[in-house]
């Protein structure tokens, strides 16, 4: 099994992965740089999921609606499809000075609000349980329920389109209950199943 | 997988390999001392040892029988050979499991474990050939899987165990003192030998000696100050933080 990556305490993460050259360079072995605090938010109180529609509030793009891309929950950081964008240089080599892009810069959470789907305007948030005791996104404003953004999966599967391979088995013999609850252990039963019978009596041995 | 094969649990048969050549034993024979009697005759022999190498005694009965000794299974489906990627479902949770019976249960850990060979030897391969391996996230929904099988199993016990016997673990243990003062729980092994006689058992120490003893103490004082600092830090941070990152709604 691999390793749970570990990093030193003051480790400063960034928008590259800790195992890019981009990481590696923000956070060099003998580097001691200010440290920057974060908001403590609890998982339960995080409420801007990827895909969700959010307006900013702050900063060059004020005003602007878009689509949460990415969610980094280190640094409270929200990164929304082709807004608060800069633009740079990638791919540079020798004198070809590269393709000019614009990349995404990360919004803080507070500068970022979900939006009511009923009026297209920016609203608070709160979690609630509804009637069948589901935890669920509620604006404050209308009372409106925010539902769960449906987002592509990284590996391109669409539940609703799925087919079953020869080794896959069906959701019907999947969800098919066929446990009794009995007073016999699984090794019981299964040697009643297959007519084994077992006359030996175990050795004495010694726990200790 | 959207849990590996179910059907291979029925179709076993089914899904027989009619590539498997068989050769059938009472022809063989024949053949082999034909062949053999045609080599005789090409060669300038003398009479007798053509008879010799013809009688029953000299003759063992060639037995080929059909090449079914299931190696195939390590492999994947043909029709997979030679693919880059190949598509494979969700692996089972344990809320699938649970309402299974132990039968079935028996019979999916057993399915899951040959597919794991079967992945197994293809990372190997891939490795020798220094290729990528098609797929491999599948090796790691299979170990889920059935780390999954043996929760739920663990839990049947468990549950079996409490009620019979009251006894909250099913191997037994207790709290003993190493010979570096910590407390720590001890779990039994199986030996055949009672512990006296046990020569390598009696050599471990199970008791601090007594110029360790000040150290547990020390020790001791340590882990509570670390306690102590540790919650007036959290305290500290929180009326900092609370400074930092006032309370305030979104919009104005």
């Amino acid at each position: 099994m691999a390793a749970k990556a570990a990093f030193p305490h003051d480790y400063r993460y960034g928008t590259s992965r800790p195992w890019t050259i981009a990481a590696q360079r923000l956070n060099p072995p003998g580097k001691k740089r200010r440290k920057v605090f974060v908001e403590p938010i609890a998982n339960e109180d995080w409420h801007v999921l990827r895909g969700d529609t959010v307006e900013i509030l702050s900063g060059k793009d004020k005003g602007k609606q878009g689509k949460v891309a990415q969610v980094f929950r280190r640094r409270n950081w929200v990164i929304l499809e082709g807004l608060n964008t800069h633009y740079r240089y990638i791919g540079r080599s020798g004198d070809y000075r590269g393709t000019y892009i614009a990349s995404e810069a990360p919004l803080l959470l507070k500068d970022v609000t979900l939006i009511d789907p009923t009026d297209r305007k920016p609203t608070d948030i709160e979690w609630r349980y509804t009637e069948e005791g589901e935890r669920v996104r509620v604006s404050v404003r209308t009372g409106r329920i925010i539902p769960k953004p449906v987002y592509q999966r990284k590996d391109g599967i669409i539940p609703q389109q799925w087919k079953d391979g020869p080794k896959d088995t069906s959701p019907e013999d999947t969800l098919q209950t066929t446990y009794t609850p009995s007073l016999k252990t699984l090794e019981e039963e299964v040697m009643e199943k297959m007519n084994i019978q077992e006359d030996r009596r175990p050795r004495k041995s010694y726990w200790y | 997988m959207a849990a590996a094969v179910a059907s291979r649990l029925t179709a076993a048969i089914c899904r027989q390999f009619q590539r498997v050549v068989t050769v059938s034993s009472h022809t063989q024979p024949q053949y082999a001392t034909q062949a053999l009697s045609k080599f005789h005759s090409c060669q300038p022999r003398q009479m007798y040892d053509s008879w010799w190498f013809r009688s029953s005694m000299n003759n063992r009965a060639l037995h080929t029988s059909c090449v079914r000794k299931g190696l195939e299974e390590f492999f994947d489906l043909p029709e997979n050979w030679g693919e880059q990627t190949v598509k494979s479902g969700a692996p089972w949770t344990a809320k699938q499991l649970r309402v299974k019976s132990n039968e079935d249960l028996h019979k999916l850990w057993y399915v899951l474990l040959k597919e794991k060979n079967m992945l197994l030897t293809s990372e190997q391969e891939a490795k020798r050939q220094r290729l990528p391996m098609p797929s491999p996230e599948r090796l790691k929904k299979v170990e889920r899987s059935m780390k999954r099988l043996d929760t739920v199993v663990k839990e049947r016990e468990d549950a079996l165990r409490l009620l019979q016997t009251g006894q909250e673990k099913g191997r037994p243990g207790e709290w003993r003192r190493n010979v570096f003062g910590k407390t720590f729980w001890y779990r039994f092994r199986e030996h055949p030998i009672p512990w006296y006689l046990n020569s390598r058992y009696k050599r471990r120490r199970f008791f601090e000696p007594s110029h360790v003893a000040p150290y547990t103490r020390l020790s001791l004082e340590k882990y509570l100050r670390s306690k102590i600092r540790k919650e007036k830090r959290d305290k500290r941070n929180q009326k900092r933080f609370a400074a930092m990152f006032p309370k305030k709604t979104a919009l104005a």
